[in-house]
């Protein structure tokens, strides 16, 4: 589970801030899977872990993406209730997805390799 | 913030308090308003997707879709606008007060030319450069604010007007309070205060006008 907030404040700063660096590429990601609303999206999140991810803040990001070219907006029917604007990838989005990955993986190789070399043998079981 | 009206009207309230055009506001409400409807559809209000803080999302979102704001700036405009009116103005009363007897010294009237007509040429003679001092100090002195030209355009017909509207309520006032010598003091005061109040306002109105459309075209959303 990745909360905004945690159970310190500092905590909770450092968990905004990782989530900040990352949340363009999950709804990248997620979009790639499936185009969908930014409702859709808000719930998704949070379903699969990112609680306190909000509206509030997914629909600026989306807003910036569609800016940049990396997601695209087109209004479906939906079946109940108004039409729904409903993004999807771009090829631009799909190839920044593809760099984003490939750069977290490497993140994340050298954040792992960084704390199991640091970490004490004594605490090692 | 109880409908999706309401936080729309919320949302628009702040974008236009943030200086995003009329142009770039359709599109974000719109866009804002399927979104809020959608979730409607699902039960969701608009309180539980923005949050209590809406203002602070609509200027985030203004950011993010990247539409260039319209700095309204009214204390530089209006500061700099009243510097080049009062400079104006006293370029225009010394020149009535040297040309006056030099156009009487010179020039022999045939007539006798009515007091409306006397009354406009003088105070015209003081109106225009003043109108004129305000209008280049904006142009020359705030280039860099966007829809400056608006603005002094604007001024150009809201300085005169304003002009013509106080100048019978201050006359009506000194005519009310009488040539009373101890409250000499007190009146300039109130005919100062009720003309600079009538300019100042001009001013404002003027910027205001300028930039209901945003005053100038930046980028914007895509719709």
């Amino acid at each position: 589970m990745i909360a905004a907030d945690s159970e310190t404040s500092a905590g909770g700063d450092r968990q905004t801030q990782l989530l900040r660096g990352a949340l363009d590429m999950c709804l990248l990601a997620m979009l790639a899977k499936e185009a969908t609303h930014g409702y859709d999206l808000v719930r998704r999140l949070d379903a699969i872990g990112f609680e306190g991810v909000g509206y509030g803040t997914i629909y600026p990001l989306l807003t910036r993406m569609r800016r940049l070219g990396l997601v695209a907006d087109e209004l479906h029917a939906s079946p109940a209730g108004p039409p729904r604007k409903v993004y999807a990838l771009t090829e631009s989005g799909r190839a920044r997805l593809h760099a984003w990955r490939e750069q977290w993986r490497r993140f994340v190789d050298t954040v792992n390799a960084a704390l199991t070399d640091t970490i004490p043998d004594s605490d090692r079981s | 913030m109880d409908t999706v009206d309401d936080a729309v009207a919320g949302a628009e309230e702040e974008w236009r308090a943030y200086g995003v055009s009329r142009q770039d506001r359709v599109v974000l409400a719109a866009d804002l308003r399927l979104d809020l409807q959608a979730a409607a559809a699902d039960g969701v209000t608009p309180e539980q997707i923005l949050g209590a803080d809406v203002r602070d999302l609509a200027r985030r979102l203004a950011d993010e879709a990247g539409v260039l704001r319209a700095q309204p700036e009214y204390g530089r405009v209006v500061r700099t606008a009243m510097a080049g009116l009062v400079l104006g103005g006293c370029a225009g009363f010394i020149v009535v007060t040297i040309g006056h007897p030099v156009m009487v010294a010179w020039f022999d009237l045939p007539f006798r030319p009515p007091l409306w007509l006397a009354l406009l040429v003088f105070c015209g003679t003081i109106a225009a450069p003043a109108v004129g001092g305000a209008v280049i100090a904006v142009r020359t002195r705030l280039a860099d604010l966007p829809g400056i030209r608006r603005t002094a355009n604007a001024l150009i017909l809201l300085l005169p007007v304003s002009g013509a509207v106080i100048t019978p309520v201050m006359w009506w006032f000194a005519t009310a309070v009488g040539h009373n010598p101890d409250l000499i003091m007190l009146i300039v005061a109130v005919e100062v205060a009720l003309a600079t109040a009538a300019l100042v306002g001009a001013i404002l109105l003027a910027r205001m006008w300028s930039l209901r459309d945003g005053g100038h075209r930046g980028t914007t959303v895509a719709a």
